[in-house]
């Protein structure tokens, strides 16, 4: 089995309101093959219109799933991604 | 027939009983506005925490040695719960089966509730970032997701009649996507869902981290030997990779304990050689949901 995969993003960097908006970018969310990152809005922040939330972040959910391919690593345009192990 | 066709299907399929469809139970159960709270904030769930675990790093809880079996155990009696619902935040009762086109026909034809719309389903976005309208919803839910702007397609008419979401469905089905049909929360059924592993959030845990969070279909797809030409375009359509192919016979085979009984292989089939049968016809298969 070997060691576990862990996978970090910067969220000052991507998300939560700052540089990048995952929602127009969905690099990752794109070329991940086992679709382990989930897009989901930000805990604790106050919407204007909790019906249309607009503060957004990108969770890697499933890590155990990772193939250690790098494409998110590659593709993200804030190299906010780290993945070791 | 599944259990839960014996308990509410009325000697028939649990999702062919249209009561489970109908206003008074959204009433009974006073699920507007739960539902309301739920899909506000659906991307969020698999986050939170409940009853101390998140969904985070599933795969590596459930390998834990006792811990896995734990957290196994509480998600499936939570997707399985038949209380009324508590908690928004979480999946309750949240159980799913795979159908096939002609189950979803007379399910869109006899049972479902208008209004009928179609929406961006959830699954595709927050996991691939695509927005594919494939997901159907039924009655109240219909209302509740009209109210989510992120849902409701663009430039393409939501809002559709029996027969339109039947077509929809239809093409979906021929795209290879899997019918699902959905308690969203148990005892009311209100999403019919076409999607793909791994995308879809319901299929996925079953086959990634085996926490039974979906039913087999009522059927099983088995290929005619005389008719099968080897061309393997059924092996590639099956997302459960339940369809081999016998390189000395040089035909397709189905492993029924592997079939999902959804059917999308039923398409790729140029020589007319897949049948779809009903489960029970299969001894070997009985209990095999």
């Amino acid at each position: 089995m070997g060691k576990k995969t862990k996978i970090k993003i910067d969220y000052s960097i991507c998300g939560d309101g700052n540089e990048i908006d995952p929602r127009e970018c969905l690099k990752c969310l794109k070329v991940c093959e086992p679709a382990l990152f989930l897009l989901h809005e930000s805990f604790g922040v106050e919407e204007e219109n909790p019906y249309d939330p607009q503060i957004w972040r990108v969770t890697p959910l499933y890590p155990s799933l990772c193939t250690r391919c790098m494409k998110c690593v590659d593709s993200c345009p804030g190299k906010a991604i780290q993945v070791t192990w | 027939m599944c259990d839960h066709c014996l308990k509410h299907g009325t000697a028939g399929k649990w999702y062919l009983n249209a009561k489970n469809y109908s206003n008074e139970i959204v009433e009974e159960y006073n699920l507007q506005e739960f539902l309301q709270e739920q899909y506000k904030n659906f991307e969020q769930i698999a986050v939170r925490k409940v009853a101390g675990f998140s969904g985070v790093g599933l795969g590596y809880k459930i390998q834990m040695p006792i811990i896995g079996r734990v957290v196994k155990h509480f998600a499936e009696q939570m997707l399985h719960s038949t209380k009324p619902p508590t908690d928004p935040f979480k999946a309750e009762g949240h159980i799913g089966q795979v159908v096939p086109l002609d189950d979803a026909i007379s399910i869109l034809e006899h049972c479902a509730v208008e209004p009928i719309i179609q929406k961006y389903c959830m699954c595709r976005y927050m996991h691939r970032g695509e927005k594919d309208a494939c997901c159907i919803n039924f009655g109240v839910m219909s209302e509740i997701i009209e109210k989510l702007p992120r849902f409701i397609p663009v430039d393409e008419k939501f809002q559709l009649t029996r027969e339109e979401a039947i077509e929809r469905f239809k093409e979906h089905n021929k795209k290879g996507y899997i019918g699902t049909i959905w308690y969203g929360p148990y005892p009311y059924i209100n999403n019919l869902c076409s999607c793909a592993n791994p995308e879809c959030a319901g299929i996925r845990p079953r086959l990634d981290f085996g926490i039974n969070s979906i039913y087999k279909a009522e059927y099983v797809v088995d290929i005619e030997p005389d008719q099968c030409q080897g061309c393997k375009s059924c092996i590639s359509k099956c997302q459960f990779n339940a369809i081999e192919f016998d390189p000395i016979k040089k035909q397709s085979f189905v492993d029924l304990t592997k079939c999902y009984g959804c059917g999308v292989c039923l398409h790729a089939c140029k020589y007319d050689a897949m049948r779809i049968y009903p489960r029970k016809d299969f001894p070997e298969l009985k209990g095999i949901y």
